[in-house]
């Protein structure tokens, strides 16, 4: 009898909870499952310069192989996204020790160093477009004044990726660092102590022990800043659209302009759908590295 | 004994320069930026560049006059609290169910917006608003907005809801209250410094989200991020009043950031760290 009454009373309980989860469980669905299903769909559509629409099989993802500017934008997004990481995470650790050994930090320091990144990237955009201007901008005067050749930035072929890395790594080096600052925190403070006991150098206790410890956190840092970097899109799209020419068209970029300038909707779902599985691959790869690193 | 002290007192004064190193890179270009902004118009493009000027507001001036500012400030507020609202409404509940029942698969659905290219449901919402007709509309950008702040509400708040010792439930629980009124009255009042945190991040992301505005919002109900381009346009002679605009649209995030800065770790790795 009290059985009964305590399944009753379970059975309730769980639906209580899916009417509590079901919100935003359907709100999910509708905003990005169903969507997504209908991008596939799209995926096997071509739409005409009427904006006629007709089944194509395969016809958007074999053109995607053959296409010279898909090959070129993995090809930016990879470096971009190798060049940041590198960037961001190097830096990223020195200013964590750089924060950790200042012991206290007050909350108006802190403040200045997340600045950055809890500002719209659009607006990191706007300032770095002014900074970097070829020929009235700050950036190169500073470079002219200590007798170095100054740069085109944005506006070079050659030199907007590693720009736009700077500008993001700008941004996102403290956030890495806070991550990183956070794990440095966790480390039980005995094994610096029997470091030091053993008279081991400043440096080789670092590249001994606190590195190999820091090795899980520094994947997850890594983990969220890729996630980020391989579908790049803001600063690019406010600084340079891809240009000059195509130097900066990374695989968003190229897709969103696909669908949403020349308005190929079925190619550009192609596109994305195939961005999207590498950025799923590259976070599951990370996943295992995590594993494989963590103590 | 003074060797050590010594050795000691070089390793404090090298790190402390490389804080401060650390801190002039991360600060001059905000500083610059905001300096731009108070620069007389004659001296924004001057080279080489000033940093001894009459500060003046002009520039902020040119801009509500040139430029409907206001009208996108106002667009990016509705678009802003009405989908941090619509992220805390469904969010809390979930957050609360997920915690409690250890299910975790609705939260990890959220979290695909968090790792997929926005492009890939800008192009399906495209096609289906257009449909309907509600390109441009306030709902079709709010609820796309709910996008981003709907997995910042469940996640931020997961952990502060698996703070709360479950005793407390089963109390409440053998007293015969439902499970909603254990969120309303004794969970929720238990996590509102995470509701507020959670409330602030998501407003924090929704207000500087760039790529569906871009898409989905028309003339009128273009956001201040979406309307940037309107801005350089502007600014391509005008360095000054860019700058003034970047540094109004900044302002808000910022402000709201330096307030929750203890709990922002946490928050933003969206519980992958403890911060």
């Amino acid at each position: 009898m009290s059985n009964t009454a305590a399944t009753l009373t379970q059975d309730r309980q769980r639906l209580e909870m899916a009417a509590l989860s079901a919100p935003a469980v359907i709100f999910t669905v509708a905003m990005i499952a169903f969507p997504v299903v209908y991008t596939i769909w799209l995926g096997f559509q071509t739409f005409s310069s009427t904006g006629k629409q007709s089944f194509a099989g395969l016809a958007n993802y074999s053109k995607l192989i053959s296409d010279y500017e898909f090959w070129h934008g993995l090809w930016i997004t990879i470096a971009l996204f190798v060049l940041s990481l590198a960037l961001q995470l190097v830096f990223g650790v020195w200013l964590a020790l750089v924060l950790f050994h200042a012991k206290r930090l007050p909350g108006i320091v802190r403040s200045l160093f997340i600045s950055p990144f809890m500002m719209p990237p659009v607006v990191a955009g706007m300032m770095w477009l002014v900074i970097l201007d070829p020929s009235l901008g700050a950036a190169n005067y500073i470079l002219q004044s200590f007798g170095l050749p100054p740069s085109d930035w944005l506006a070079s072929p050659s030199w907007v990726i590693p720009t736009v890395a700077l500008i993001d790594s700008w941004q996102w080096t403290p956030y890495v660092a806070l991550i990183v600052l956070g794990g440095l925190q966790s480390l039980p403070p005995s094994v610096y102590e029997a470091a030091q006991i053993d008279g081991a150098s400043p440096f080789k206790t670092f590249q001994r022990i606190t590195l190999p410890l820091l090795l899980p956190t520094i994947v997850t840092a890594a983990i969220l800043r890729s996630v980020d970097l391989l579908r790049f899109f803001d600063i690019i799209y406010i600084t340079t659209q891809g240009g000059p020419g195509n130097a900066s068209n990374t695989l968003n970029i190229y897709g969103f302009r696909v669908g949403f300038e020349f308005f190929n909707i079925g190619y550009a779902s192609a596109l994305m759908l195939t961005l999207t599985a590498i950025v799923f691959g590259a976070v599951l790869a990370f996943n295992r590295l995590r594993g494989a690193v963590a103590w | 004994m003074t060797d050590a002290a010594t050795t000691d007192r070089w390793i404090r004064w090298l790190n402390t320069m490389q804080l401060v190193l650390a801190g002039v890179l991360i600060m001059a270009p905000t500083v610059w930026m905001v300096l731009s902004s108070f620069k007389p118009s004659f001296e924004v493009t001057a080279y080489p560049p000033t940093l001894i000027f009459t500060p003046t507001l002009d520039n902020y001036v040119e801009l509500t006059k040139t430029t409907p500012f206001l009208s996108y400030a106002l667009n990016s507020i509705i678009v802003t609290v009405g989908s941090t609202a619509l992220g805390l409404l469904f969010g809390i509940p979930a957050a609360f169910a997920v915690s409690w029942t250890r299910i975790s698969w609705p939260a990890i659905l959220t979290l695909a917006a968090r790792m997929a290219p926005g492009t890939l449901f800008l192009l399906p919402w495209y096609v289906m608003f257009r449909q309907v007709g509600m390109i441009g509309s306030y709902t079709a950008l709010i609820l796309s907005h709910a996008v981003i702040t709907l997995p910042i509400v469940i996640w931020v708040l997961m952990p502060s809801f698996d703070g709360i010792p479950r005793s407390v439930f089963e109390a409440a629980q053998v007293d015969g209250c439902s499970v909603t009124r254990i969120l309303w009255r004794i969970a929720l009042p238990l996590v509102a410094s995470g509701v507020a945190v959670s409330a602030i991040l998501a407003f924090v992301f929704s207000w500087n989200y760039f790529l569906f505005a871009l898409v989905l919002s028309n003339g009128d109900t273009k956001t201040l991020i979406a309307a940037a381009f309107n801005f350089i346009g502007e600014g391509s002679t005008q360095w000054g009043a860019l700058m003034a605009a970047a540094t109004l649209i900044a302002l808000p995030p910022l402000v709201l950031a330096a307030l929750v800065q203890r709990w922002l770790v946490s928050g933003l790795t969206l519980g992958a760290v403890k911060g």
